[in-house]
C-alpha cells in the first residue's frame, strides 16, 4: 500500500524533524563527553569541537580517580541495584503468578492492595522509613536501600508480570499438572521461562530509577562507605564546582555505565514498552 | 441434603501463601506501614521531648502560619506550573515524534527511537548538572549556539533569574522525559490495525486529517495514562531541582516545589532545624494531592476515554 | 480397564452454576463425545474429570474409585488440549517422556513406550525437534503421543481439532478413530462440532446450560431426539421448527422436520411457498422457502435443483420423520 500513500516530501520532512530532535536529545550528552577529554583552555575556547591531539587532556579523569572513591561507589550502586532487582523479580513474579493463576478469596483485593504503590510514591513514607531504619539499626547500610527499593519496585513488577502470566496457556500448565509437576515446578520450569522477555522489561524499568535515585541514598545511606555513584557524583561535583575538568569527567563516568547498559538492553526495553507491557 | 451433596473439602493450598508472602511482607513493611506512619506522624508534634497528639494543628500551621504557609503555597503553585509546562510541551512533542516514528517504511526507525530515549535513562543528577553547565554564562555554550542563529540577544542566565528559572527547569525535565510519552503513544499507534488505516485510505481520509480523525481518538487513552503518570511524577519531583538549584531552590525559592520543601522541612537547612512532624504533614498533603489526581483520572477521565477493542 | 462414573456433579463459580447435577456412566473401551454449544459446561465437566477443576459437590469414580480428592497426575488419565500445550523448551521425546519420568518410570520402559507411540503416530523423524519446529498437525500428534505413552485408563480430548485447518482436521479425526480402535481404550472427547461427534462417538452426551439433554448412540440422537434442543443441535442444516397451531396440531406446541425430509414439487404439496434463496453445493441444494403455513423453512434436495428466487414451490414433509414437541420442548411419542 505504501507506494500510493507515501510521498518523498513527507518522508524528508519526517526525517528532518526526527534528526532535529535527535540532535537536541544527544547534544548535551555528547558535549559533556567530548569536553571531558579536553584541557581546561580548550573547554572554554572551543566547547563545540572534538578533542584533537593538542587539546586532549585526561586530567579530569585523573582528578576524579584520585579524589573520589568512585570504584567503591560504583560497587555500592551495583550491589544495591542487582540485589533489589533480584528480589523484585523473584518476589514479584511469585506474587504475580499467585494472583493470575489461582482463584482464592481476596484475590482481587490483594491485587489492588499491591497495585496501590504504582501510583503512590514510596518517597512520601520517607519520614517513617528513616525512623524504621534508625530503630532497626540499618541506617547507612546497603541493606536498607535494597529493602526500600524492593518495596518500591514490586507493585509495577507484579502488575506487568501478572498481565503477562495471564497469557501463558492454561492448557500448558494443566498438561504439567497431569504429568505430575508440583505447583512450584510449574512456576519455575514452565511459566518463568515463558515470561522471560517480560521479566527483562521489568528488570530495565526497575533498574533505571534505582541506579539513578538520589533521594534514598542521600537520606538512608549517606556515609562514605555506602554512597552510590549517583550520590557520590552529586557530592563530588558540588565540591569541585570550579574544576571543570573534574566535573565533566565525573559526569561522563556517571553517564557511561548507564548508557552502555541501555544500549545493550534497549531492544528489550523498547519491545517491552511497545508490546503494551505498560498500558 | 444427602451426603453426596456435601461440598467437597479441599486441602489448604499452601503454595498460594508461599508465592504471595514475600512480596506482601516486604511491600507492607517498607511501603504501606511507613506511608501510614507518615500520615500518623503528621498528627503529632514534639513538645519538650514528648510526642503529643495535636490533631490537625500541623496542617493549620502549614496553611495559615506565615513561617510555613508562604513557602507551602509558593511550592504548590510552582509545582502546578511545573506540571502545566509538562502537559503543554511534553505531550504535543511526544505525539509528534511518535506519529513520525510510526509512519510506514520509515528508515532508521530503531536509531531514532533509541537515541531520543537516551535522556530518559540518565539520572536527574547528571541532567541537572549538564544543563546547568550548558546554560552557564561562564562556559558560554548556550550564547554561542544562539549566536549561530543570530539570536544571541535573547540569552540570559535563565537558571539564575527568578522569572525564568522554574520554566527553564520544567523544560529540562520535559527534555529528559519526552521519551516516555513518545514510546507509549508509539506503542498505541502501532496497535491500530493496518486494516483500519487502509480502510481510511480507501475512504479518502489521508495525511493530517487521518491523524486527527482516526488515530488521535484511538490513542487518547494512552495520552490519559501519560498525563496521570506525569502528574504523579511531577508532584513527587525533587532530584532535578535539588541538583540544579540546591535545597534552597533558588533564586529566592522561585523553583521551590513540594519535594524540595519537604526535604527542607524534614532535614532543616541553614539555621532552621529539621521538623519530622511538619515534614510528615507536607508528605501527607502530597499524598492527598496525588491521590486526588489519581482519583480524578480513574473516575472522571478514564471512564470517559473509551478503549476500543480491535 | 477404564470405566468412569459421574454422580450428581455440580460446579459453580461464585454464584454462577456451570454444572447443575451431572450423572453419567462410561464403560470400559467406549468412545464418548460431549457436545453442546459454547458455555454449556462440556469443557468444565472434562476438567472436573481430569481433576484440573474441583467439583463443588458430587462424585467422580474412575474404575469404581472416587477420585475427587486425587490430584490429576494420580488419576490415571491423560489429556490432549486444544492448543496442544507442548512444553516449548523440551524436545518431542522429552515432551512425551516428562510425565513418566516424573512418576519414576525406569528409563528403558520410557524409551520403549515412546518408541511404540512414535511409530504409531509416525513421529520418529521428529523426536529430537522442539515444538516450534513442527507444523500444527505434527504438534497435535505429539500431544496425542504424550497421552498415549502414559497408558492411561482414560483419554481426555479437549476440542483437539479446533486449531487445525479443515483438511488436516479430517485426517486427524481419522487418526483418532484408528487410535481408539487399536488401543481399545476409554476416550472422552469434547467438541462443539456435531460432525466430529457423529463421526467419532460410540456414545454422544448432549449438554446444554450445565445439564445433560440426552445420552445415546449418534443415530439414536438423530432418529429419536429426546427434545427440541437435541433435535435442533444434531443435524445440518438445522431442523425446521414450525408453530404447531398454524398447522392445525392442537396437542403439540412445535412441529419439527429435518430439511432432508422435505420434498419439493412445482405443482402440488402440503405447504405452498416462494423461493427466497437457493444454495448450490453440488451434491445437494439447500432451498429457503417462505411458506404461507409454515413460515421460513429450509429444504435440502439431493443433487442439483434449479429454482429461481421468487418461484413458487410446494414442500411436503415425510410424515414418518416428523417430530412433535410439547410446550416444554419434550418430544411427544
Amino acid at each position: 500500500m505504501s507506494r500510493a500513500t507515501s510521498s518523498p516530501a513527507r518522508s524528508i520532512g519526517a526525517h528532518a524533524v526526527l534528526i532535529g530532535y535527535t540532535v537536541i536529545a544527544l547534544f548535551p550528552v555528547v558535549l559533556i563527553v567530548i569536553n571531558s577529554f579536553k584541557s581546561r583552555n580548550a573547554i572554554f575556547r572551543s566547547p563545540l569541537s572534538f578533542p584533537t591531539p593538542e587539546t586532549f587532556d585526561p586530567v579530569g579523569y585523573t582528578t576524579v580517580m584520585a579524589q573520589g572513591d568512585f570504584i567503591q561507589y560504583f560497587q555500592n550502586s551495583l550491589v544495591v541495584t542487582i540485589g533489589s532487582l533480584f528480589f523484585v523479580i523473584l518476589f514479584g513474579a511469585m506474587a504475580a503468578f499467585a494472583l493470575s493463576e489461582y482463584r482464592f478469596r481476596g484475590n482481587t483485593l490483594t491485587g489492588l492492595y499491591l497495585a496501590l504503590g504504582i501510583m503512590i510514591p514510596i518517597r512520601l513514607g520517607t519520614v517513617a522509613i528513616l525512623q524504621l531504619m534508625v530503630a532497626s539499626g540499618l541506617v547507612n547500610t546497603l541493606t536498607a536501600l535494597i529493602l526500600v527499593y524492593t518495596a518500591q519496585g514490586l507493585p509495577l513488577c507484579i502488575f506487568i508480570l501478572s498481565e503477562f502470566m495471564k497469557t501463558v496457556s492454561d492448557d500448558l500448565k494443566n498438561a504439567g499438572r497431569i504429568d505430575g509437576l508440583s505447583e512450584y515446578r510449574i512456576f519455575f520450569r514452565l511459566v518463568l521461562p515463558l515470561v522471560r522477555p517480560a521479566m527483562a522489561t521489568v528488570a530495565v524499568f526497575t533498574m533505571i530509577p534505582i541506579w539513578n535515585d538520589l533521594w534514598f541514598p542521600l537520606i538512608l545511606a549517606p556515609s562514605e562507605g555506602t554512597k552510590t555513584v549517583t550520590l557520590g557524583a552529586q557530592i563530588f561535583i558540588g565540591q569541585f564546582v570550579t574544576n571543570w575538568n573534574a566535573v565533566l569527567a565525573a559526569l561522563s563516568l556517571a553517564i557511561l555505565p548507564v548508557l552502555i547498559l541501555y544500549l545493550i538492553f534497549s531492544r528489550q526495553l523498547i519491545r517491552g514498552i511497545t508490546s503494551g507491557a505498560v498500558k | 441434603m444427602s451426603v453426596d451433596d456435601q461440598p467437597i473439602k479441599r486441602p489448604i493450598r499452601w503454595h498460594i501463601l508461599v508465592f504471595l508472602a514475600p512480596a506482601f511482607l516486604v511491600y507492607t513493611a517498607f511501603m504501606i506501614v511507613p506511608l501510614a506512619g507518615t500520615l500518623q506522624l503528621s498528627l503529632f508534634r514534639r513538645i519538650d521531648q514528648q510526642l503529643v497528639y495535636v490533631g490537625l494543628d500541623n496542617f493549620r500551621m502549614l496553611f495559615g502560619d506565615p513561617r510555613w504557609s508562604v513557602n507551602f503555597w509558593n511550592a504548590l503553585w510552582n509545582n502546578c506550573w511545573f506540571f502545566i509546562i509538562h502537559m503543554l510541551v511534553q505531550n504535543p512533542i511526544g505525539v509528534l515524534l511518535a506519529a513520525l516514528l510510526s509512519s510506514p517504511k520509515l528508515r532508521f526507525r530503531a536509531f531514532y527511537r533509541t537515541a531520543i530515549f537516551i535522556p530518559t535513562i540518565l539520572s536527574f543528577v547528571i541532567v541537572g548538572f549538564v544543563w546547568k553547565l550548558i546554560l552557564s554564562p561562564l562556559w558560554g555554550v548556550a550564547p554561542n549556539l544562539l549566536d549561530l542563529v543570530g539570536l544571541k540577544s535573547l540569552f540570559t542566565p535563565w537558571l539564575g533569574k527568578e522569572e525564568y528559572a522554574l520554566t527553564t527547569l520544567s523544560l529540562i525535565s520535559v527534555w529528559q522525559f519526552v521519551g516516555i510519552p513518545m514510546m507509549l503513544i508509539y506503542a498505541a499507534l502501532l496497535s491500530i490495525p493496518d486494516e483500519v488505516i487502509e480502510a481510511a485510505e480507501c475512504d479518502g481520509i489521508t495525511g493530517l486529517s487521518q491523524f486527527w480523525k482516526i488515530k488521535l481518538p484511538l490513542i487518547l487513552p494512552s495520552i490519559g495514562i501519560i498525563s496521570i503518570l506525569t502528574f504523579v511524577g511531577n508532584f513527587n519531583a525533587f532530584d532535578l531541582i535539588y541538583t540544579a538549584q540546591g535545597a534552597l531552590a533558588g533564586p529566592n525559592f522561585s523553583t521551590d516545589i513540594l519535594g524540595t520543601f519537604l526535604y527542607r522541612a524534614f532535614f532543616g537547612f541553614q539555621l532552621q532545624l529539621g521538623d519530622p512532624n511538619m515534614g510528615a504533614a507536607i508528605a501527607t498533603m502530597m499524598f492527598f494531592i496525588i491521590l486526588a489526581g489519581v482519583c480524578v483520572y480513574l473516575f472522571a477521565i478514564q471512564t470517559r476515554l473509551r478503549r476500543y477493542q480491535f | 480397564m477404564g470405566s468412569l462414573t459421574i454422580e450428581n456433579v455440580r460446579k459453580s463459580f461464585g454464584k454462577v452454576d456451570v454444572l447443575k447435577g451431572i450423572d453419567l456412566a462410561v464403560e470400559d473401551g467406549e468412545f464418548v463425545v460431549f457436545v453442546g454449544p459454547s458455555g454449556c459446561g462440556k469443557s468444565t465437566l472434562l476438567r472436573v474429570i481430569a481433576g484440573l477443576e474441583d467439583a463443588t459437590s458430587g462424585k467422580v469414580l474412575i474404575d469404581g474409585v472416587n477420585v475427587v480428592a486425587t490430584p490429576p497426575a494420580k488419576r490415571g488419565i491423560a489429556m490432549v488440549f486444544q492448543t496442544y500445550a507442548l512444553y516449548p523448551h523440551l524436545t518431542v521425546r522429552d515432551n512425551m517422556g516428562l510425565g513418566l519420568k516424573q512418576a519414576g518410570t525406569p528409563a528403558a520402559e520410557i524409551d520403549k513406550r515412546i518408541g511404540i507411540a512414535s511409530t504409531m503416530l509416525s513421529l520418529e523423524p521428529y523426536l529430537q525437534r522442539r515444538p516450534a519446529e513442527l507444523s500444527g498437525g505434527q504438534r497435535q500428534r505429539v500431544a496425542i503421543g504424550r497421552a498415549v505413552v502414559r497408558e492411561p485408563k482414560l483419554f481426555l480430548f479437549d476440542e483437539p481439532l479446533s486449531n487445525l485447518d479443515a483438511a488436516l482436521r479430517v485426517n486427524t479425526r481419522l487418526e483418532i478413530a484408528q487410535l481408539h480402535r487399536r488401543l481399545k481404550a476409554t476416550m472422552i472427547y469434547v467438541t462443539h462440532d456435531q460432525v466430529e461427534a457423529m463421526t467419532l462417538a460410540d456414545k454422544i452426551v448432549v449438554l446444554n446450560a450445565g445439564k445433560i439433554e440426552q445420552v445415546g448412540a449418534p443415530m439414536e440422537l438423530y432418529n429419536s431426539p429426546a427434545n427440541e434442543f437435541v433435535a435442533g443441535f444434531i443435524g445440518s442444516p438445522k431442523m425446521n421448527f414450525l408453530d404447531a397451531a398454524r398447522l392445525g396440531d392442537s396437542q403439540a406446541k412445535t412441529v419439527g422436520v429435518r430439511p432432508e425430509h422435505l420434498s419439493v414439487n412445482t405443482s402440488s404439496g402440503a405447504w405452498k411457498g416462494t423461493v427466497v434463496h437457493a444454495e448450490h453445493l453440488g451434491a445437494d441444494t439447500n432451498l429457503y422457502l417462505d411458506c404461507e403455513k409454515a413460515g421460513l423453512i429450509t429444504a435440502r434436495i439431493f443433487g442439483v435443483y434449479n429454482a429461481e428466487p421468487g418461484a413458487t414451490l410446494f414442500a411436503t414433509p415425510d410424515p414418518a420423520k416428523t417430530y412433535r414437541f410439547d410446550a416444554n420442548g419434550q418430544t411427544l411419542r
